[in-house]
């Protein structure tokens, strides 16, 4: 090859190297670009989904006229320690407070001693199959409310917890409990029709918007009662925590 | 085999290796955001229990947080600008990381939420943060390679690129 071809052939070269590294600096921007875009874009979406989702409970709910405590409770007894219980009706802890704490409960209650404010909320929707039993149980428990028999049903549904990960009870059985403890059709059609499943979506929230993050949550005059290293507090742990407050 | 055979042969596998690390990122993002999607609400409540801020901000960042998890990992699926979206990646998981190691200071008993919709732990099960942050940082290295090495096979990038 002459001097002049291997000249020509290097410029050549060159030129060509210039116009990869121009496309790869084309591509990274671009692709950068992309990137960003994709993301934003995302973001947004989720956004949207989330502002869509509560003007929708916002437009069904419909708060139980007996509701107490910013309509998120219901109040048992006329005693004079509030006692706040946040319970999920899928959550098997609650269901061992129930069992072994419940009978000191009620008897503080016929004693006078206490007010027990229900809180029934749906954290566990995720452990239903996509039922949402949590929702609807804490919906149909609201229901039993307005018709005046709340622990009765709050009681009876715990006494039938289905196991978790399973479908959890149909709304025809959650019906039929309602019946054993003598509800009526009232309750059957806010229970078919959900009625007050926006409203358990709320009351979830004024708990979580509390720092509650677990259930059950036990709050004694204000005070979160637990046992050692987080656990549940046994019976005379929680009965401790009301005599306290007592005074 | 001499030293240069030895590298010039890395040198050809730095590629595949780099397309693994990819689409295991890829992965990963795309099961963490796909298991949080179906609940919001509850993705909200995973990052409401690591009391970092508002629950208002909680709920935001939880509703955000599982489309961009998707998105990413579908970034990485098909390689585009992947060395950007390693980086990105990879800011996430040290912020991941940065909360769990938050709530272990604080002695909060709580899912990392990672994997699911987290939230505090039922009685009688620990936090396993140790695990947790262990994990992620095996996450955190996947990047990393991804970062030093953004070339791989069969990428978004590469085609644009012009490669074969």
């Amino acid at each position: 090859m002459s001097k002049g071809g291997k000249d020509r052939a290097k410029a050549k070269r060159i030129v060509e190297q210039q116009k990869a590294a121009e496309r790869r600096r084309r591509v990274t921007i671009w692709t950068s670009v992309a990137v960003v875009a994709v993301l934003l874009i995302a973001g947004l979406i989720g956004w949207g989904v989330l502002a869509n989702q509560e003007k929708t409970d916002a437009g069904k709910l419909t708060t139980p006229s007996v509701a107490v405590d910013d309509g998120t409770a219901f109040s048992v007894g006329t005693g004079t320690v509030v006692v706040d219980l946040y319970e999920d009706f899928m959550c098997p802890i609650c269901h061992e407070f129930e069992t072994a704490t419940g009978p000191t409960i009620k008897q503080l209650i016929s004693q006078n001693k206490v007010t027990v404010r229900y809180h029934p909320v749906s954290i566990l929707d995720r452990a239903s199959n996509g039922t949402k039993y949590s929702t609807r149980a804490a919906g149909a428990a609201a229901a039993a409310a307005v018709d005046g028999k709340f622990t009765e049903y709050h009681d009876v549904l715990f006494a039938n917890q289905p196991q978790e990960n399973s479908d959890g009870l149909s709304n025809a059985k959650l019906i039929e409990l309602g019946k054993s403890v003598g509800l009526g059709d009232s309750f059957s059609t806010a229970v078919n029709n959900g009625t007050y499943e926006s409203w358990a979506a709320k009351a979830t929230e004024t708990f979580t918007a509390r720092r509650y993050t677990g259930t059950p949550t036990i709050v004694v005059a204000g005070k979160k009662v637990e046992g050692p290293d987080h656990t549940l507090p046994t019976t005379e742990i929680f009965s401790q925590a009301v005599s306290q407050a007592a005074g | 085999m001499d030293m240069r055979q030895q590298r010039a042969r890395f040198t050809a596998a730095w590629p595949w290796i780099s397309t693994a690390a990819r689409l295991g990122l890829a992965a990963v993002f795309l099961i963490a955001g796909g298991l949080k999607v179906t609940d919001l609400a509850a993705s909200g409540r995973a990052v409401n229990a690591y009391q970092l801020m508002s629950y208002d901000a909680a709920k935001l960042v939880g509703a955000v947080q599982p489309f961009l998890e998707i998105a990413l990992g579908l970034l990485l699926l098909v390689g585009l600008a992947v060395r950007l979206s390693a980086v990105i990646a990879a800011l996430v998981l040290v912020i991941f990381i940065g909360a769990i190691i938050s709530a272990w200071a604080h002695g909060l008993q709580i899912d990392c939420g990672c994997f699911s919709k987290g939230g505090e732990l039922a009685g009688g099960r620990t936090a396993e943060y140790g695990t947790e942050i262990l994990r992620d940082v095996g996450f955190l290295a996947l990047a990393g390679i991804l970062l030093v090495k953004p070339h791989t096979k069969f990428s978004v990038d590469g085609l644009l690129m012009g490669e074969r």
